[in-house]
């Protein structure tokens, strides 16, 4: 083991993507409060023109929160974690800062740039790779940029062992790379033409059934190495730092990351029950999502044992709050998404409201409430300053949980009954509803969701209001807290 | 041995790299050509309706239709026949949609008709009061881009042989000698609507987004 | 149990029974058993996510920190070599062992076709359907139509079937003034009844108008001069001579069957064809719908 003197790390680059993961939470999220009220009240997609429907901010939502705001979270945790597991700081290595640097500034420049592309409609339609080509260009270069900096800090280590956060970032990293890079293949319709049309416009390498088993390949596993991978790399790191507790068991952490990476790129056709793709391949996406509870479960299992008499913190500590509720959230995703991967109940859930119900569980329960946590842990290390305001934060925890249940179980009902109602025939064997019936009747649950939106997103903004004032006005510390954050 | 990898970046990175990547190999391999066939008949879209396709995409319509029907009685009673897998040979990107906050419109063209469309586009609410669809009055005005749809055909000709005439070909004297053939496609939907302005526009020779987006629509079938 | 399990298996139970009452307050058969299926799935999440969940969230309130922890370090985070919880160990190991049996040798993963299973659903359906309402009587056969009519006809049609303020055919009454009139000017090769097509310019200017005017209102009292043309071949009543023309006095089986098997383009706009989308049953239930609409 090395010697324990301490480090200084560089933390210039995290605080970068710690304001964009602000920023592009903050317009994700108003974004989707805005697309949820319209579902509502169908009059508010007029207030932009052609610019504000439904159906051109539904992509801009799910991009800006996906890869604005969660990559942005990814990279601010990982410039920090990564440091300080592998004992080495960025400013050791003049070569590695600037990638850094390029590596923001690029990401910032381009995600402006694809936010601009889908609001004019360029898309290629295609679930969470709506951007066109020339963007695809530019987010491989960033993620390359992301990948010598990981690979470099690792060359450069003093820690030898790398820690499971570690193993975490390195997955994100393969995973990611791997999927998009394929899933994204396309032929530019400009350069075989002489320059005919629009210089944007592609077409996809694959066709139909095909690319439909590409695509959901590729989405189920974005999923899985977005919003659940590099999560798991963060509260491996942030729930023990926070608390002072060790890890509770290796071998479960180690059984828990193979297992995922095993078992979950065997289930990407639980996006495909039912559809053209044939019926074995859809067997196997079902079946595999069942064996995937088990190494999901695994990590929370693992974080809520390291927590195992630590009552106290939990009670007194708002951040561990954060982190023991998101991984309970993150415990209640990974079975509802199972569940609903079985052929018979896809047979209802699929298409309805009840999967963004299941996706809202994870992502608002677990994936947002990771990432605040982390960068409330972070702040008063790179800022030298304690949190601002521990109320602020209890306030925001409870009106954010509040927000997290309307959210779930109004799309919960929301989505059964639509199910169902498809279904429903009259005593004679005639369908009982026709769809418009099936859509009015969601209008109290779209409501309750908008509502739910509202309290979640002034949640949110009372986290960035509380970072802004730990950033700048907050009691300075004179030295680095060693386990919890010191919060006024 | 897994101690050994942690402290290995190198062969770590190989192992989740390998681990990951058999799976994909299973999933998509095995049926990659099978898939790709087109039932017998199928046709490739016209320019118009490949425009029209792009205006759906613009527009991301996907966000709240299907274009799967499923294999369930309670479907196809709605929708009409279950989705074959030749039926989508020439759909690039695929549209199945993952949500169906408006229905399924993969059969949509059996069963609705150009001045049905025409109403519901301009304003949805006049023909189903209860509709929580916005209104697309943007696509009477905007003119579709046909030079693009052409290009696009002209491209998958090319590399993956869709069966398009010779005439396709990546000239601009090509595409200006297929230009008459879009406009007589687009006089044909018009014929059946009603909006004066739109009307104008395609005897100008300009093709508003709604006439292309509804020659896809009717030929959903 | 302690309290905070019992809080949260109460919300897990009073999601369900809210999910029940809405689903049963809209007449959802919950005998279905892929209804049956999604239900208890939905126990399944909420109910297993609150109570693991919480039994380890428990283990918070009366357990310690035991075990020997391992040499390494990073950043000050320890890690005991704790064994695995054995519960989470044999359900994987299960699920593992379960997988591969269910995918290679339990379940017919060759034999199963989600094809042919639709086609044992429809046909099922239909023979017994067909059957049951061969000689229905009226009221039931309007019933049938009404449930069709308001999931496949009303979003053009309207809920009441009055034809959207003018977007489509409006049934409480026959053909409207415009709509005739057109016919008689241009005549219609569309509706394939045993007559053929109807050709164009069979009256002229007043004459037109009046005998438009007459089938439009219903044809009331006594027949103008001018619908003599007309009575030819849809006889003095307008019934269309026992099917060899449409009836313009007033919809009846034929006119209907032919609509839905042809479509319809007219004045108005254009109706698509229904061919092969509805059975013999249902067709009639329509059209006795459709004539309990312009009774009303
Ligand atoms: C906010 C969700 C939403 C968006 C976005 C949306 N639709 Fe709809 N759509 C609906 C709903 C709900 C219905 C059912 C009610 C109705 O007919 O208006 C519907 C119905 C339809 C229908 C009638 C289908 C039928 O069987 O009755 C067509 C065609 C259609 N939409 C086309 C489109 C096109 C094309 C676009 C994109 C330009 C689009 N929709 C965007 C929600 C939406
Ligand atoms: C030569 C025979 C003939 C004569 C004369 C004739 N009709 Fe017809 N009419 C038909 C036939 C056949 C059809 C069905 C046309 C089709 O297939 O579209 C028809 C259709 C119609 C329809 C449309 C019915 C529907 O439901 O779409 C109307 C209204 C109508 N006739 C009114 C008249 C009137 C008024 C006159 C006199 C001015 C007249 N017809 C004279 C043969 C005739
Ligand atoms: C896409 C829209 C649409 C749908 C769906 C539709 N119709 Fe129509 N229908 C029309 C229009 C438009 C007309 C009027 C045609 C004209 O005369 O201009 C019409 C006319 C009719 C007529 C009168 C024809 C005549 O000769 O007078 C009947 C009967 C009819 N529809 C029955 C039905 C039934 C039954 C259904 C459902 C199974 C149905 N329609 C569904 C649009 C539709
Ligand atoms: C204020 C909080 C939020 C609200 C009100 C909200 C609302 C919505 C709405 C209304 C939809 C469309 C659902 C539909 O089409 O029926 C949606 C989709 C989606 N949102 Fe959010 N959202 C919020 C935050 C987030 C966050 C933080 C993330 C990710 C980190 C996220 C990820 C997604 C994804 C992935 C989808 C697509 C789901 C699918 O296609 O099934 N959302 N959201
Ligand atoms: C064991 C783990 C999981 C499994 C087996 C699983 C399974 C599923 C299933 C079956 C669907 C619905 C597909 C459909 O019918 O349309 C789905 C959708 C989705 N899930 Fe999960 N899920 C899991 C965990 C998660 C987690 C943790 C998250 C996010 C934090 C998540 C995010 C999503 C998203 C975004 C979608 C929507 C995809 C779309 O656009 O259609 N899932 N998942
Ligand atoms: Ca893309
Ligand atoms: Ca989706
Ligand atoms: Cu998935």
């Amino acid at each position: 083991m090395q010697s324990n003197a301490a480090l200084e790390y560089d933390y210039s680059v995290a605080k970068l993507f710690t304001y964009t993961t602000i920023l592009f939470g903050f317009l994700g999220m108003l974004i989707g409060t805005l697309i949820a009220s319209q579902l509502a009240f169908p009059e508010l997609n007029y207030m932009l023109g052609e610019y504000g429907t439904f159906s051109r901010l539904r992509p801009i939502h799910t991009n800006t929160v996906i890869f604005g705001f969660t990559l942005s979270g990814v990279f601010a945790t990982f410039y920090y974690v990564g440091q300080r597991v592998l004992k080495v700081s960025m400013a050791e290595s003049k070569f590695l800062m600037t990638i850094g640097k390029i590596h923001f500034w690029l990401y910032l420049v381009g995600a402006l740039a694809a936010t601009i592309s889908l609001l004019l409609g360029y898309s290629q339609s295609k679930e969470y790779a709506q951007y066109e080509w020339p963007l695809d260009i530019v987010i491989v270069i960033i993620w390359i940029l992301w990948g010598i900096s990981m690979f470099g800090l690792i060359g450069i280590r003093r820690e030898k062992t790398l820690y499971i956060s570690m193993w975490y970032y390195i997955a994100t990293f393969l995973g990611i790379a791997t999927l998009y890079l394929f899933n994204n293949m396309a032929v530019p319709t400009y350069f075989l033409t002489d320059g005919l049309g629009n210089f944007m416009h592609s077409v996809s390498m694959y066709s139909g059934t095909n690319d439909a088993l590409v695509q959901w390949w590729y989405g189920h596993n974005a999923v899985a190495f977005g919003f659940t991978v590099p999560i798991v790399a963060m509260v491996y790191y942030f729930l023990p730092k926070e608390s002072g507790q060790a890890i509770y068991s290796y071998k479960l952490s180690l059984l828990s990351f193979w297992g995922l990476m095993f078992v979950y790129l065997w289930a990407g056709s639980h996006h495909l029950l039912y559809s053209t793709v044939p019926d074995w391949m859809q067997t196997m996406g079902s079946v595999f999502s069942i064996v995937l509870i088990l190494p999901s479960w695994g990590s929370a299992i693992n974080m809520l044992l390291t927590m195992k008499g630590e009552w106290n913190q939990l009670t007194e500590n708002p951040l561990i709050k954060f982190m023991v509720l998101a991984s309970t959230f993150y415990m209640l995703s990974t079975l509802e998404g199972p569940i609903q991967a079985i052929k018979s109940v896809n047979a209802i859930a699929h298409f309805t409201d009840w999967i963004p119900g299941h996706v809202h569980d994870g992502v608002l329960g677990w994936v947002v409430f990771m990432i605040m946590a982390g960068l409330f842990h972070m702040a008063p290390r790179m800022f030298k300053r304690e949190i601002y305001s521990k109320s602020l934060l209890e306030t925001q925890f409870w009106l954010q949980t509040t927000a997290v249940v309307l959210y779930f179980t109004s799309m919960w009902i929301a989505g059964i009954t639509q199910g169902m109602m498809w279904r429903a025939v009259d005593e004679y064997g005639n369908l009982m509803y026709s769809f418009i019936d099936t859509v009015a009747v969601l209008h109290p649950y779209y409501a309750i969701r908008a509502l739910s939106g509202v309290l979640y997103l002034t949640g949110f903004l009372m986290f960035a209001y509380n970072m802004i004032k730990t950033m700048t006005a907050s009691r300075e510390l004179t030295q680095e807290p060693q386990f919890k954050s010191p919060m006024a | 041995m897994f101690h050994w990898l942690e402290k290995n970046p190198f062969f770590f990175s190989v192992g989740v790299f390998v681990i990951i990547s058999f799976a994909g190999l299973i999933e998509i391999l095995p049926n990659f050509t099978e898939a790709s066939r087109p039932v017998i008949g199928l046709k490739p879209y016209t320019v118009l309706e490949l425009a029209g396709k792009e205006v759906y995409k613009k527009d991301a319509c996907i966000a709240c239709h299907s274009q799967l029907i499923r294999p369930f009685k309670s479907e196809t009673d709605r929708y009409g026949q279950v989705s074959l897998s030749g039926e989508y040979a020439y759909d690039r990107p695929f549209l199945w949609g993952s949500k169906r906050t408006g229905p399924d419109l993969h059969r949509v063209g059996n069963y609705r008709t150009t001045d049905w469309h025409e109403n519901h586009m301009w304003d949805p609410k006049s023909v189903v009061p209860q509709s929580i669809m916005p209104a697309y009055k943007h696509m009477f005005t905007n003119i579709a881009d046909i030079e693009t749809a052409y290009a696009e055909a002209v491209t998958v000709k090319k590399v993956f042989h869709t069966p398009y005439g010779d005439e396709f070909k990546g000239t601009r004297e090509a595409w200006e000698a297929h230009k008459p053939t879009v406009l007589a496609e687009a006089k044909e939907v018009v014929k059946n609507m009603k909006n004066k302005d739109v009307k104008d526009a395609v005897a100008n020779g300009e093709i508003p987004e709604i006439v292309a987006l509804i020659a896809y629509m009717n030929r959903l079938k | 149990m302690n309290a905070l399990m019992i809080k949260g298996l109460a919300f897990a139970a009073v999601l369900m029974i809210a999910t029940l009452a809405v689903v049963m307050s809209l007449d959802i058969d919950l005998s279905d058993p892929i209804n049956i299926i999604t239900m208890l799935g939905a126990l399944v999440i909420a109910g297993l996510s609150a109570g693991v969940s919480i039994k380890y969230i428990n283990q918070m309130k009366t357990d310690t920190a035991t075990g020997e922890l391992a040499d390494e370090n990073w950043d000050g985070i320890g890690e005991y070599k704790n064994e695995l919880p054995s519960g989470w160990a044999y359900s994987f190991l299960a699920t593992m062992i379960w997988a591969l049996w269910y995918w290679f040798v339990g379940y017919p993963v060759n034999a199963f076709s989600q094809i042919g299973q639709y086609n044992e659903e429809v046909l099922a359906h239909q023979e017994k359907f067909e059957a049951k309402y061969k000689d229905a009587d009226s009221d039931t056969l309007q019933q049938i139509g009404e449930s069709i009519f308001l999931v496949q006809c009303a979003p053009c049609h309207g809920e009441t079937g009055d034809g959207l303020s003018g977007k489509s055919q409006d049934f409480s009454s026959r053909e409207s003034e415009a709509q005739v009139l057109d016919i008689i000017e241009n005549g219609s090769d569309q509706l394939h009844y045993p007559m053929g097509a109807m050709p164009g310019g069979m009256a002229f200017g007043e004459d037109a108008k009046i005998a438009a005017k007459y089938v439009a209102d219903g044809m009331k009292g006594d027949a103008p001069a001018a619908f003599g043309v007309c009575a030819g071949c849809h006889g003095a009543d307008g019934k269309g001579n026992d099917g060899m023309s449409p009836n313009i006095a007033e919809y009846d089986n034929e006119v209907i069957k032919h609509v839905l098997a042809n479509g319809k383009k007219g004045v108005i706009g254009m109706m698509p064809s229904f061919k092969g989308r509805f059975t013999e049953v249902q067709e009639k239930a329509l059209a006795t719908y459709i004539q309990s609409i312009q009774q009303q």
